[in-house]
């Protein structure tokens, strides 16, 4: 029974861990410049999740983990803005500032799963607080 | 002398109905989990296996008041009651993983609804033996 309980949390990390990410990309979509300050705009995150086999018991249960945070390669948003200090100087795209092309809908829409995914672990977690409850209740 | 008293009524079935519930609402619990892993897929024990075995072991116990001989429910490795199968009737999404939310929910529940009523039934036992046991109502 306890080892549910420990599934059911790792699911709740990985997917507070995915809730984080979108809010990092909502949060970056006009940033210019990395946390380095190198040039360059931000590029939209990916959770990659996968089964967890150190979390596993013998009959087959599993936890789930984080398994790498990938970089979204879509090509940048340009703007004609050759007065921005941030402007391309030369070659094919002189005077355009580049973009973070993060597209929203697509954040709110994973937004909206990650926390369905959130609750229905919940949902999880009180059927096993629930049916402990019930084993020990023969102990009353 | 214990080991008849326990064993006479329905006790050891019940336990053995828990036991597999417990192990099942694990691996129920797993699937929720993993819903959003690409290509996982969705694991399951046999519930119909389970109970197969159940209703043979009550019936090799002939005698009403004759104990459950033990062995007989626990598997050995390969049988398909043990396998944890990865059950094939969800909807194939395109990261190749074939969870079906509001069927794992339904299972998670009736599973659930198993192991609550096997826990009253045992806890109703167990009443009926205080009760025989102090001898006053």
């Amino acid at each position: 029974m306890i080892s549910a309980l420990d599934i059911s949390t790792s699911g709740l990390v990985a997917q507070r861990e995915r809730l984080t990410t979108i809010s990092q990309n909502i949060a970056n979509m006009s940033s210019l410049r990395d946390a380095n300050g190198r040039i360059g705009p931000y590029k939209a995150k990916h959770v990659i999740l996968e089964t967890d086999h150190e979390l596993a018991t013998t009959s087959g249960a599993a936890g789930v983990k984080v398994a790498e945070v990938r970089e979204d390669n879509v090509d940048p948003k340009r703007r004609w803005q050759p007065d921005h200090p941030l402007a391309i100087k030369d070659g094919k795209w002189k005077g355009y500032v580049e973009y973070p092309n993060v597209d929203m809908t697509e954040q709110f829409v994973d937004a909206l799963e990650a926390t369905r995914a959130y609750e229905s672990n919940v949902g999880v977690l009180e059927m096993t607080k629930n049916m402990t409850n019930q084993t020990l209740r023969i102990l009353a | 002398m214990e080991s008849s008293i326990l064993n006479a009524n329905t006790v050891p079935v019940l336990e053995q109905v828990v036991n597999f519930a417990q192990k099942r609402h694990s691996i129920l619990a797993t699937n929720i989990a993993n819903q959003r892993v690409p290509g996982y897929k969705g694991r399951d024990l046999n519930v119909d296996r389970f109970h197969e075995v159940l209703a043979e072991a009550i019936q090799q116990k002939n005698q009403p008041n004759d104990s459950l001989p033990s062995g007989l429910v626990s598997t050995k490795q390969g049988d398909p009651m043990r396998e944890v199968r990865e059950s094939l009737n969800g909807i194939l999404f395109h990261d190749e993983s074939n969870l079906d939310i509001e069927k794992q929910v339904a299972e998670l529940t009736k599973n659930q609804q198993m192991h609550n009523m096997a826990l009253s039934i045992m806890e109703n036992q167990f009443r009926l033996l205080n009760v025989a046991i102090s001898e006053r109502l």
